[in-house]
C-alpha cells in the first residue's frame, strides 16, 4: 500500500483463523489504519490481495461489498445516523431487509446477541453512549449476516472499565462462534487480556507475530519501542497554591510545578470541571493565584492564562482544513511575526518529535499522535499557560507519543506551570499524575501516588458512587 | 510534483483566465488594448466591492445574498438624501448608514440569533429591494448635485477612481486574510466554529462585523454605480448577488467554508469581467449573456467540491522536507529530557 511516495505498509502477510483473537498493534504511523482500510475496502492496495474463505476478493472490492461477503469494521466512533433511532439505524442501507413485521423481531435478535438487550429499539442513537453505540454498530454487523470476520479500530479508547469489560466478554464469545477478529488498540493492558496471538507492525512492517501467552505489558511495550524507559522516576517542584476550587467536600488544591489527576467514570464530572473552569458552562466557586476566579468564556479563560487541551481534537481542537503552523497559532496569531512563527514552530517539531508532511500541509494529513501533539503545542509553547487543563491528552495516541507528552508536561511542570489531568482512565492518571481527586457526584477525595495506585483509583471512585446510591 | 498539481488546483481560474484571454484576443485584437483592460476593471469595480466581503462571509461558513438590494436600496436613499440636502457627503453618510443597519440585522439574526443564513438574506434581498422600489415608486431618481456626478467620472492621473478603490479593496482583503489575526479567525470560524470558540475567537461577534461590513461594502458599491450611472435606478443593484457569489466561488472559496484565498476571488473577479466583456465584443446577445453568467456560478460550484477534495489528497502524499524518512513515519523515542523548557513563555 503506498500513499504518495510514503510506503504505508510494506509486504505484510497477516493471515487470521476462525475463531482466533489477533490484537494488531503500532504506533500512530506504523500503518494499523491503513492495514484496516486496505481489509475493508476504504482503500486499494497498490498490490497484494484479500482472502476470504480461500476464495480471493475481486481488485476494487468497495467497503459496501467487503461488508457484504462477511467482514464487520467496529470504529472508535461509530458512523451511525444519530437523528434515527436504533432500530432504523440497523436496516440503513442493507441489502437484504426484512420485512417490516419481522424487523423488531431480528433487531432484538441483533441486539440481544451483542450483549445489548436492554436497548430501546426506538431509542434515538444520538441519546446513547459511545459503548452503546458501538454495540449498535455491532448488531448491525451481525444483521449483514455471518460475521467471518471482525475488525475492531480502537473499540475501548473512550470506554470506561464496565463497558470494555462487557466488549471484551463479546468479542470472546464471537471468537467462539468462529469469527476471526483483528483487534487494534493503544490500550496493551486490554491487548492482553482479551487477545491469543499479538501482531506488532513498525514503520510499515511487521516486527512481532507471535502468542499472546506469557507476554506482558512491559514486553510489549519493548517492542513497540524498544527505547522508551518507562518508570522514570520524577519529583516534582511543587510551588505556591495557583488555582483552588471549592465543592461540596472542600477544596481542590492545585499547585505551580504540580501534574494533578482527577478521576471519575467515563464521560464523568471531572471533564465538565475543566470545561466549566474553561468558560464553558456554569463557573465553579474558585479562586486564581488567590483573587476570585471566573471565566464565562474560553476567551476570558485564556487571557489569565487557563489553557484547555479538549479530549476529542477534531470537534473541539483542530480546524481540519487549515494547515499544521496555522493550527498551531491560532489563538495567538496577533502576538507574533510570520518569521518568528516559522522558526517557533521549527523548534516545537523538533521539541516534540513530529512526524509528518511539512507545516503548510493541512492538519489532517497528520497521523493522530502528531496531530494531538500540535494541539499541545498550541496551548503551551506560543504563551506559557499558567494553569494548563488537558482531558484525556494520551487518549487514542499511541505509546510512544504518550511518552513524549509525558515528558513534555513534565518539563512544562518544571518550569512552574500548574497541570490539570481530567481522565476516566486509572492508567492515564497514574502514569501522569503523583496526586489525584476522584470526583463523583459532587463529592471528590484525594489520593497521592504510592503502591496500588491505580487500584485505589478505582475502589475510591467505586466507594464514592456507592456511597452516593445508599446514603449511610 | 504535488506541490505543483496543488498550486495547479488552486490557481485554476487563472488559468482558465489567461486561455480565455488568448481566445477573445484571437477573435479580436481590439480586445487587448489598454483602453478595452480599463473598460474591463472600470465593468468589475463595483462589483469587486461587492465581491470580496462576500467572500469572508463564505469562508467563515455563512453567506449574504441580501448584497444586490442593498446596493440597490442605499443608492435609492443616498440620492434622496443628496437632491433633498443637496450635499454628496450627507448623501454617502446616508448610504453607509443604510449599509451598516441593513448588514448589522443580518448579523443580529444569522450571528447571535443562530438562524438560517440562506434564508434569512434571501428574505431581506425581496424586503430591501422592494423598498428601494416602494421609495422610488419604480423610477429612475435623477438630478444628483455636481460634486457626486464628478465622482463617477473622476481619476486620479490616468486610472479611474472606482479602480483605485477596488485596487485598495484587494489590498485591504489580502492583508487581513494573510497577515492579520482576523483573517485566520474568519478562517477558523469556517472550518471548525467550535474549535474556534475554544480557541478564544469571539465567533458571532466576528461573523456579525463580516455583515456590518458586508452591508457597508454593498452600499458604498450601489452608490458608486449611481455616481457612474449619474442616475439611481432601483434596481441598480440587482442580481449582483449572483455575480458576487460566481466571483468567489469561482475564485476557488469553499462553499463549506474555511478556506480561501483573495489571489483566487481577484482570478474569479477578472474572469467574469473578460467574459462579459469579451461577450459584448463578439456581438453575443445581451439575454445569452445572463445565461452563460449563471451557467459559470453552476460550474463553479460544480468544480469547488472536486478542487478542493484534490487539494487535500495532493496534500497527503506531498514529500516530507524535514524529519522522518518515506517508509519509516515513526522516529525512534529518545527517553532525554526535552529541550522544551526554553521555548515556554517565548
Amino acid at each position: 500500500m503506498r500513499y504518495g511516495s510514503t510506503l504505508a505498509v510494506d509486504g505484510i502477510d497477516l493471515s487470521v483463523q476462525p475463531g482466533e483473537i489477533v490484537g494488531l498493534l503500532g504506533h500512530n504511523g506504523a500503518g494499523k489504519s491503513t492495514l484496516l482500510n486496505v481489509a475493508t475496502g476504504a482503500a486499494a492496495a497498490t498490490s497484494g490481495d484479500l482472502w476470504l474463505d480461500g476464495e480471493r476478493l475481486p481488485a476494487g472490492s468497495t467497503p459496501g461489498s467487503i461488508a457484504q461477503a462477511g467482514i464487520t469494521v467496529i470504529h472508535q466512533e461509530p458512523a451511525l445516523a444519530s437523528n434515527l433511532s436504533i432500530l432504523e439505524n440497523l436496516f440503513l442501507a442493507r441489502h437484504h431487509t426484512p420485512a417490516r413485521h419481522d424487523r423488531a423481531r431480528r433487531a432484538r435478535e441483533a441486539l440481544d446477541s451483542v450483549g445489548a438487550g436492554t436497548l430501546r429499539l426506538d431509542a434515538l442513537v444520538g441519546s446513547l453512549t459511545l459503548g452503546e453505540r458501538q454495540l449498535v454498530d455491532l448488531a448491525r454487523g451481525y444483521l449483514a449476516g455471518e460475521m467471518k470476520v471482525l475488525l475492531l479500530d480502537e473499540p475501548t479508547a473512550a470506554l470506561g472499565a464496565a463497558e470494555t469489560e462487557a466488549l471484551h466478554g463479546l468479542i470472546r464469545q464471537l471468537a467462539s462462534q468462529g469469527t476471526a477478529v483483528i483487534y487494534v488498540s493503544h490500550r496493551l493492558p486490554d491487548i492482553l487480556e482479551v487477545c491469543q496471538r499479538i501482531v506488532v507492525l513498525r514503520g510499515g512492517r511487521l516486527v512481532l507475530d507471535q502468542s499472546a501467552a506469557g507476554m506482558s505489558v512491559a514486553a510489549l511495550s519493548a517492542a513497540l519501542a524498544p527505547e522508551v524507559d518507562f518508570d522514570s522516576e520524577w519529583l516534582p517542584e511543587v510551588g505556591e497554591e495557583r488555582l483552588v476550587v471549592t465543592d461540596d467536600d472542600g477544596q481542590l488544591v492545585f499547585r505551580d510545578g504540580e501534574i494533578v489527576g482527577l478521576f471519575g467514570m467515563a464521560a464523568g464530572e471531572q471533564f465538565d470541571l475543566v470545561a466549566a473552569l474553561f468558560g464553558l458552562g456554569r463557573p465553579p466557586v474558585a479562586t486564581l493565584s488567590g483573587r476570585r476566579y471566573k471565566a464565562i468564556t474560553p476567551r476570558h479563560a485564556i487571557k489569565q492564562g487557563v489553557h484547555l487541551v479538549p479530549a476529542d481534537r477534531e470537534v473541539d481542537g483542530l480546524v481540519v482544513g487549515m494547515s499544521a503552523i496555522d493550527n498551531t497559532f491560532l489563538p495567538w496569531r496577533g502576538r507574533f511575526r510570520r518569521s518568528t512563527l516559522v522558526k517557533q514552530y521549527a523548534t516545537i517539531r523538533d521539541t516534540l518529535k513530529v512526524v509528518g508532511p511539512d507545516g503548510d500541509a493541512p492538519i489532517a494529513s497528520f497521523s493522530g499522535g502528531n496531530r494531538q501533539k500540535h494541539l499541545l503545542a498550541r496551548w503551551v509553547f506560543p504563551v506559557a499557560p499558567r494553569v494548563l487543563l488537558l482531558a484525556q491528552p494520551t487518549q487514542g495516541v499511541d505509546i510512544g507519543a504518550k511518552h513524549d507528552i509525558k515528558l513534555a508536561l513534565r518539563a512544562l511542570a518544571a518550569t512552574g506551570v500548574s497541570i490539570v489531568i481530567a481522565s476516566a482512565e486509572t492508567d492515564e492518571i497514574a502514569s501522569l499524575c503523583d496526586r489525584s481527586y476522584v470526583l463523583a457526584h459532587g463529592r471528590h477525595r484525594e489520593l497521592h501516588r504510592s503502591g496500588g495506585y491505580e487500584e485505589r483509583l478505582l475502589r475510591t471512585l467505586l466507594d464514592l458512587t456507592s456511597a452516593e446510591r445508599s446514603p449511610a | 510534483m504535488n506541490r505543483i498539481k496543488i498550486v495547479l488546483a488552486q490557481n485554476g481560474t487563472f488559468i482558465a483566465l489567461i486561455v480565455m484571454i488568448a481566445f477573445f484576443a484571437s477573435m479580436n485584437p481590439r480586445f487587448l488594448s489598454l483602453a478595452n483592460g480599463q473598460t474591463i476593471l472600470l465593468q468589475i469595480a463595483e462589483l469587486g466591492i461587492i465581491a470580496l466581503p462576500l467572500a469572508f462571509l463564505i469562508m467563515a461558513g455563512t453567506l449574504d445574498l441580501s448584497v444586490g438590494s442593498v446596493a440597490s436600496l442605499s443608492a435609492v436613499v443616498s440620492a434622496m438624501v443628496m437632491m433633498e440636502f443637496n450635499s454628496t457627503v450627507l448623501g454617502f453618510i446616508a448610504a453607509i448608514l443604510v449599509g451598516a443597519i441593513t448588514g448589522a440585522l443580518n448579523g443580529l439574526l444569522i450571528a447571535y440569533l443562530k438562524l438560517n443564513p440562506l434564508v434569512i438574506t434571501l428574505g431581506f434581498l425581496s424586503v430591501w429591494g422592494g423598498l428601494a422600489l416602494f421609495l422610488t415608486q419604480g423610477s429612475t431618481l435623477v438630478g444628483f448635485p455636481d460634486t457626486f456626478k464628478q465622482i463617477g467620472t473622476a481619476s486620479i492621473g490616468p486610472v479611474p477612481l472606482q479602480i483605485i478603490i477596488l485596487a485598495a479593496g484587494v489590498l485591504f482583503a489580502w492583508y487581513i486574510l494573510n497577515r492579520n489575526s482576523l483573517g485566520r479567525n474568519v478562517l477558523a470560524i469556517g472550518g471548525n466554529r467550535r474549535a474556534a470558540h475554544l480557541m478564544g475567537v469571539r465567533v458571532p461577534g466576528t461573523v456579525f462585523s463580516l455583515f456590518v461590513a458586508t452591508g457597508v461594502c454593498a452600499a458604498i458599491s450601489g452608490t458608486l454605480l449611481a455616481a457612474k450611472l449619474q442616475s439611481a435606478p432601483p434596481t441598480v443593484g440587482n442580481g449582483m448577488e449572483i455575480q458576487a457569489l460566481t466571483v468567489v466561488l469561482l475564485g476557488g472559496v469553499a462553499l463549506e467554508g474555511g478556506m480561501g484565498r483573495i489571489t483566487g476571488v481577484v482570478s474569479g473577479l477578472l474572469f467574469v469581467g473578460v467574459l462579459r466583456n469579451g461577450l459584448v465584443i463578439m456581438g453575443v446577445s445581451q439575454f445569452l449573456q445572463t445565461i452563460l453568467i449563471g451557467a459559470t456560478l453552476v460550474i463553479a460550484v460544480l468544480l469547488d467540491g472536486s478542487v478542493q477534495r484534490l487539494v487535500k489528497k495532493s496534500w497527503n502524499t506531498v514529500e516530507t522536507k524535514k524529519p522522518g524518512q518515506p517508509g519509516q513515519p515513526e522516529q525512534p523515542n529518545q527517553p532525554e529530557q526535552p529541550k522544551q523548557p526554553a521555548l515556554v513563555g517565548q
